[in-house]
């Protein structure tokens, strides 16, 4: 391809002659025309008749469609995909979505302005243009006013243009050649990109396995490396390999009693409840049983849960024959390793809570199903 | 327009202002004290809006020393004269009301917790004390602010610009300690029970918003008698521009405040958006949150539309009428009775836009149409974007 025609240039010292030149070398009928300056120039877009970019409609399309995308994503997620219970609030709650649909119109908006205007626009991936290359870009840069009249379709008049530009009040006229481009591949800048891309991966990689094949080399120590036993895992310190241990033979830890019993049933034959019934103990119990078990067993024990529209399984029904004739020790079994859907709440209340939970709903259940004496 | 349409006007509106005025007063034996006060309250805290938004324009300008605004700035400037002709009368009658529709003045609200608790700022003394102190400081600040600019038109002083700069910074914590006791005294103090942390910047953006409007407003009637001459359309685009980004403002702070009570679900809080979405409530809260934030909102983004005046006109008496909307929402549902909307209102409406615009009319032709004492006026006629 050979060289082509970018424009003819001229310089002007003032941005006032180079606003009224604009209308003169119109006037001689040179319609592409395009002006360089030192900084922004008032009314120099009125003269020169550039329309309006579309990229603030762009932006505008952009961010409406984060807002829908937004919107569509959090409902997806929320309401359909995983439902979430939050606080008791419908799945679908807009006013929950709207942070984020503002955030994603920002993003889309932003992210379109920014990149619509460096490669829609300003046309990237083009570096450069034929203007650096010109003698005129020393004085564009510092203080001169520039014209430059562009060919339509290809085609310019140079020597006519030339002279429109000179009777306009233009100096150092100068005609820009676009100088062609070599084809992109092979070229200097392609290939110093691959081999800074291969010089990084091949790095990368060496490194990573270095550290793999030496690991007394490590550039960096990491909270999770530390000199200890973790439990569930694997360590050499003890001779069986595992890095978490039995307690030994016939031992217990302070302050844990084991609950010896297999099965619920065994249980109620073996435990009793130590604790004495008293106004203290029930209001203990009271507010355990309020805090724990309330959400699913209901604050009367009626097995049916506060969230009840949202919870599929279906908690034991505490005021049924079966949970009153039931002994203690059967319930302490339960609440200690859990049952069903139920889980152990062992680690959460401390073993004489649990038996004072159970005085409570032994009081519950009378309350419920009170004695003919109780009445008198 | 000439000099005898020009008084023809004016004796139309006083004619319409006259009516309102009876109606205004029939309403008091008619409807009954509270419903009668309501409304009292709700052109106090409307006009309060914009007298002091417009105070606030002005005093902005000065504080951030700003340039381009100063061509437009006899504007804002005629405008809070309201504070002295409107909020001064209007505040001291509203005094009567107290007893009337605050209700922790009842002798029911004694003992309810969360009123006792509120008891050493909600009692009647400190607000008369309250009210008193900031009217005095609003006609203080109009003295200090804006007497001096007419003044400046004769004199030429450019000391009066150093010393106005000066006291825009004080009246800044001014408005900012006034405005918020105007919204918790005034608004929220008619649910005594209820607390928004919010509630002070949610008045602000309304205040703000107002002044905005109301100056758009004047410069536009001005540029169509021909009486701004170098005003381009840079300077409208900016105010434009304002406007645009205080309505965004306003729905920032005003989903907010609603997202977060929503979100906490405490009844303490919840209660007062309940009420206002439950029944006739929820249509006025639709409209309310359509025409304040989106239909501004839509109506400016784009930049020719920042530069037309027609434009300009219509979105300025919306975002004018949707905060008067905002205020309604805010004070009328204390009523209790749904959505009360009559001829009392439309009285009382009728009565204060007419003597507002009588007044506006008037007051447009105090001093010159540009501050042309202060030294930075050609400057600001320069203003280009």
């Amino acid at each position: 391809m050979p060289d082509a025609v970018s424009g003819v240039i001229a310089l002007f010292s003032t941005a006032e002659e180079l606003v009224d030149a604009i209308p003169e070398v119109r006037a001689r009928g040179f319609e592409s025309l395009e002006a360089f300056t030192p900084y922004p120039v008032h009314g120099l877009d009125k003269a020169l008749k550039l329309k309006r970019s579309w990229l603030p409609a762009l932006v505008m399309i952009m961010g409406g469609l984060g807002a829908v995308l937004g919107f569509l994503f959090e409902w997806w997620t929320s309401a359909v995909n995983y439902p979430l219970h939050i606080g008791g609030k419908p799945l679908n709650s807009w006013q929950a979505f709207v942070p984020v649909m503002f955030e994603v119109t920002v993003l889309f908006a932003t992210f379109t302005a920014g990149l619509g205007m460096l490669f829609i626009f300003n046309k990237l991936p083009f570096f450069g243009n034929p203007i650096l290359d010109s003698d005129a870009i020393k004085g564009i840069t510092r203080d001169k006013f520039a014209l430059m009249i562009q060919p339509v379709g290809g085609a310019l008049d140079v020597d006519a243009a030339s002279a429109a530009l000179v009777s306009a009040g233009g100096s150092n006229v100068e005609v820009v050649m676009a100088k062609a481009h070599p084809p992109a591949r092979g070229s200097w800048w392609v290939k110093t990109f691959l081999g800074i891309l291969v010089a990084c991966v091949v790095a990368g990689y060496g490194t990573s396995l270095a550290i793999k094949i030496y690991p007394t080399i490590k550039p960096m120590v990491e909270m999770e490396d530390q000199a200890k036993l973790d439990a569930q895992k694997a360590d050499g310190f003890f001779k069986d390999g595992h890095g978490m241990q039995l307690p030994p033979e016939g031992t217990v830890p302070r302050g844990y009693m084991p609950i010896l019993a297999k099965t619920p049933e065994e249980a109620g034959k073996t435990l009793f409840n130590p604790l004495p019934i008293t106004a203290k103990v029930l209001a203990r119990g009271r507010t355990l049983y309020d805090n724990h078990c309330a959400v699913c067993h209901g604050f009367l024990g009626r097995g049916k849960p506060l969230l009840d529209k949202f919870y599929q399984a279906s908690p034991a029904n505490l005021q049924s024959k079966t949970f009153r004739d039931v002994p203690d020790g059967y319930i302490y079994d339960v609440i200690s390793k859990g049952k069903g859907a139920m889980p152990s709440y062992e680690a959460d209340i401390s073993s004489k809570d649990r038996w004072a939970i159970i005085h409570y709903v032994r009081a519950l259940q009378r309350s419920q199903h009170a004695r003919e004496e109780d009445l008198q | 327009m000439n000099e005898r349409t020009g008084g023809s006007v004016n004796k139309v509106l006083s004619g319409i202002a006259v009516a309102g005025a009876l109606g205004v007063a029939a309403a008091y034996p008619a409807v009954g004290a509270s419903r009668f006060w309501t409304n009292w309250v709700l052109w106090f805290v409307f006009l309060a809006a914009i007298g002091l938004g417009c105070m606030f324009v002005v005093a902005l300008e000065h504080t951030v020393e700003s340039v381009w605004s100063v061509p437009l700035r006899r504007i804002p400037e005629r405008l809070s004269g309201i504070a002295v002709w409107f909020l001064l009368p209007m505040g001291l009658v509203a005094l009567l009301s107290i007893p009337v529709i605050f209700p922790w003045t009842w002798s029911s609200a004694s003992g309810i917790p969360m009123i006792v608790k509120k008891e050493a700022w909600l009692n009647t003394p400190f607000f008369v004390i309250r009210v008193l102190v900031c009217l005095a400081l609003w006609v203080f600040s109009y003295r200090m602010l804006v007497t001096g600019s007419f003044k400046q038109d004769e004199t030429r002083d450019p000391m009066f610009t150093v010393k106005a700069r000066w006291f825009s910074r004080i009246f800044l914590i001014i408005f900012a300690l006034t405005l918020t006791t105007v919204g918790f005294d005034w608004i929220s103090s008619l649910e005594p029970t209820w607390y928004s942390d919010m509630f002070g910047v949610y008045i602000f953006a309304g205040t703000f918003l107002a002044g905005l409007a109301a100056t758009t407003l004047g410069a536009v009637y001005l540029l169509r008698r021909g009486r701004l001459k170098g005003i381009t359309e840079d300077h409208l685009y900016n105010l434009g521009g304002y406007m645009f980004a205080f309505t965004v403002f306003w729905g920032y702070i005003g989903f907010a405040q609603y997202m977060l009570q929503w979100y906490g679900n405490m009844p303490e809080e919840v209660f007062w958006f309940k009420q206002r979405f439950t029944g006739g409530w929820l249509a006025v809260s639709i409209v309310l949150g359509v025409g304040h934030f989106f239909l501004p909102f839509l109506a400016l983004i784009s930049r020719s539309a920042k530069r037309n005046l027609t434009r300009l006109r219509w979105v300025a008496l919306c975002i004018l009428f949707f905060e008067f909307l905002d205020l309604y929402w805010m004070i009328f549902p204390t009523l209790g009775k749904g959505v009360v909307l009559g001829w009392p209102e439309l009285a009382f409406a009728v009565f204060f836009i007419s003597l507002v615009v009588l007044w506006s009319r008037k007051a447009m032709t105090k001093g010159a149409d540009m501050p042309v004492g202060d030294p930075f006026l050609k400057e600001g006629m320069e203003f280009h974007l």
